[in-house]
């Protein structure tokens, strides 16, 4: 292995600290605009280890998947997000049903289960654990983040870490999918956040709030 | 060209209909493009019958499976548009609410639905399954009332959600066969996996971990118990034309493509694993949809449930095996369709008429709505599975594949199942078609094209259950070769 290529892993390995952060401090932000910041700096970590893999891979492919993710995510996401939030001109609080501390704590306990669940599989396949864990830590933290925080928005920020989790897993495990389906799952992730940020509206327009813990109208 | 023309046509007409900004034409420039598509479907069908498998490129692929799919989805697109002429007359007036819209959507929405059948690879099957929910959640949400804007929400989420996991399946799977040596190109390509399955042993616990993650994201679009939140709601709040889709076509779409993946892990770690698990996800669906259905108070929400149950009962056929048990599965994708897609129709019918979905507050059916209770009583004789229509062929077979495993405690689940859901239909129609003549608040005339599809269905049921064609028992012969 040469000089650059153990560079290059070693700043991905420490970029999963800055994931736990981020992580972190998602778990204990207040207000919407709060996380979508930090959504945007995730994204902006997680480009960078795409760089660090492109440069070491002296992959064209990688590269044009950083630029992807640095224009979807770091960009585009954030700024409809931030749209959204401005135009709704509703209140910006995330509405958790745990408080702060609690949050940060829960987040903490899932991080260190997603250590847990790579442990033997990052052995048999020889892949980076820490990487790899963040990965999962992504994917738990997104759910959780969907189950806890009652606001239409906050979902959506749920689902995008999410999201990111995945994006993650695909880069620690295969050093990315081909480049055609890169750019389907990216459509499909844009799309997507605009459908709901319409829905957003409408649910607004029809129901005055924005609580979906409230919408429980169909049952049974 | 062939494959080509299938997303060409809905694509384009998609946004031909909503430059039309008079309703009659509208539905005009709608049903031409469904006539071209549906022929274009049936040459497509034909093509493969004879050719076997056709590829454009790297990413269009159609062979026996995908040509038995998409003759499912012909006839139920060619029903469901008819029948829009007669629904449509009754959607209001609002934002997103009128006919150009209604259509321009449901092309979109029968576009993706072609990309998820014609893709010849498996991250481009997933991003396809995903644009489905996207090109659907907006008709979900087409009338805008509170459920209906609510069920959007919830279908978007969840499908979204669970689709994710999918993605994580497949990126797993692509895992595996990167590890086994197959280039990392072509490595989720359906036709370079299917060669390389037999060399995929080796990393057997990644195969599972991804079929479990596949199922389950999958399973959530095909509705399986218990990730069926957004069905029930979805198929009660959509126009009734659209629940027809859904269940008709898109739930479908999602089993084919769980039954990819079952193929490629059975092939890749023997079908044991895989096949069990499904047996799991069918009986729990069986069973609780059958107890659900019994509580129900809302005639769609109803069907929404019996769908669920119907592919509980397709997933146990695949999960049991074998050439009846997947064959049985097959006729039964394509049996339910027409049945559920005929009581859908009656639903609207009823729903028009009465102003409610409410089985409580409807009352004397048979004597007011004399044709439309034809219909409902057909199509319920049709679902729990009565000689003479073809479910009843279907289940059979299903039910001799389980004895004949002696897989016995899948047979009575099922069978006690099927009963339940028969006592629940007999409890809630009885109540509804018996009585005196209610007095119906709006006369709801039908129109020729409503007898058209409620008969073309009813006549389809008889035949498949009678005898089934020859052309189309080829075709599933040619789809079974493709799953073994």
């Amino acid at each position: 292995m040469g000089l650059i290529e153990l560079a290059a892993a070693k700043a991905l390995a420490s970029s999963a600290v800055f994931l736990f952060i981020t992580l972190l401090m998602m778990a204990s932000a207040k207000r919407i605009s709060t996380c979508i910041v930090l959504f945007s700096v995730q994204s902006a970590i997680m480009a960078a280890e795409i760089l660090a893999v492109a440069y070491a891979g002296k992959s064209v492919e990688s590269y044009a998947v950083a630029a992807l993710v640095i224009v979807v995510k770091v960009v585009a996401i954030p700024y409809l997000l931030f749209r959204i939030v401005r135009n709704l001109k509703a209140s910006q609080d995330v509405a958790s049903s745990t408080t702060g501390a609690q949050s940060v704590f829960i987040m903490a306990a899932l991080i260190l289960l997603s250590f847990f669940a790579v442990a033997p599989y990052a052995k048999t396949l020889r892949l980076d654990e820490d990487l790899l864990a963040a990965a999962i830590a992504l994917l738990l933290a997104g759910a959780f983040l969907m189950v806890s925080r009652k606001k239409a928005l906050m979902q959506v920020m749920g689902l995008l870490v999410l999201e990111n989790g995945i994006l993650l897993a695909a880069l620690t495990t295969t050093f990315g999918m081909p480049l055609v389906i890169e750019i389907g799952i990216f459509f499909d992730l844009l799309m997507g956040v605009f459908l709901m940020g319409l829905f957003v509206f409408r649910i607004r327009d029809t129901f005055e709030h924005l609580d979906v813990s409230k919408l429980r109208r169909l049952r049974g | 060209m062939t494959l080509v023309l299938l997303l060409l046509i809905p694509f384009l007409a998609a946004l031909t209909v909503l430059t039309c900004k008079q309703s009659r034409r509208a539905v005009r420039v709608a049903m031409s493009a469904g006539a071209l598509e549906v022929a274009a479907i049936a040459n497509a069908v034909w093509r493969v019958r004879s050719a076997g498998v056709l590829q454009v490129g790297r990413y269009l692929r159609a062979d026996g499976l995908t040509a038995f799919f998409l003759l499912n989805v012909g006839v139920i697109l060619a029903l469901v548009l008819v029948y829009s002429i007669g629904y449509l007359r009754h959607i209001p007036a609002g934002r997103f609410s009128s006919p150009r819209w209604f259509y321009s959507l449901t092309f979109l929405f029968v576009f993706t639905i072609m990309a998820v059948y014609l893709s010849a690879n498996l991250g481009m099957l997933w991003i396809c399954v995903e644009s489905t929910t996207l090109a659907s959640a907006l008709l979900v949400g087409f009338y805008n009332t509170k459920g209906a804007v609510e069920a959007g929400w919830k279908y978007l989420v969840v499908c979204t959600v669970g689709i994710a996991f999918a993605l994580f399946g497949t990126i797993a799977l692509y895992l595996a066969a990167v590890k086994s040596g197959v280039n990392p190109e072509s490595a989720l390509d359906w036709a370079a996996l299917m060669n390389a399955a037999p060399n995929l042993g080796a990393t057997r616990d990644l195969i599972k971990l991804s079929f479990v993650f596949v199922a389950v994201g999958y399973g959530t679009k095909i509705g399986f118990v218990p990730m069926h939140s957004w069905l029930p709601d979805a198929h009660a709040e959509a126009p009734t034309p659209i629940s027809a889709m859904l269940s008709a076509v898109l739930l479908n779409c999602a089993m084919y493509a769980l039954l990819r993946f079952d193929t490629i892990t059975s092939h890749a770690i023997g079908s044991g694993f895989s096949h069990t698990l499904l047996l799991i996800f069918g009986g729990l669906s069986v069973t609780v949809a059958a107890l659900l259905m019994v509580v129900q108070r809302d005639l769609k929400r109803l069907l929404a449930y019996s769908s669920i149950e119907h592919m509980g009962i397709i997933a146990i056929g695949v999960g049991l095996g074998g050439p009846l048990g997947l064959f049985g599965a097959l006729l039964h994708t394509f049996n339910h369709s027409v049945a559920k897609a005929l009581m859908f129709f009656t639903a609207g019918n009823v729903r028009e008429s009465f102003g409610t979905l409410r089985m409580k507050r409807i009352h004397g059916m048979a004597r007011s709505l004399p044709w439309t209770s034809a219909g409902l009583v057909v199509g319920s004789l049709a679902i729990v599975g009565m000689p003479p229509f073809g479910l009843f062929i279907s289940e059979f077979m299903i039910l001799t594949a389980a004895f004949s495993g002696s897989r016995y405690l899948i047979a009575i689940l099922l069978m006690v199942s099927l009963s339940v859901v028969f006592g629940a239909l007999l409890h809630h129609f009885q109540r509804m078609l018996a009585g005196k003549r209610a007095d119906v608040p709006s006369k709801l005339k039908l129109v020729p094209t409503d007898f058209a599809v409620m008969s073309v269905c009813t006549a389809l049921l008889v035949m498949f259950g009678v005898r089934i064609p020859d052309a189309f028992a080829y075709l599933l012969q040619r789809a079974l070769v493709v799953l073994q």
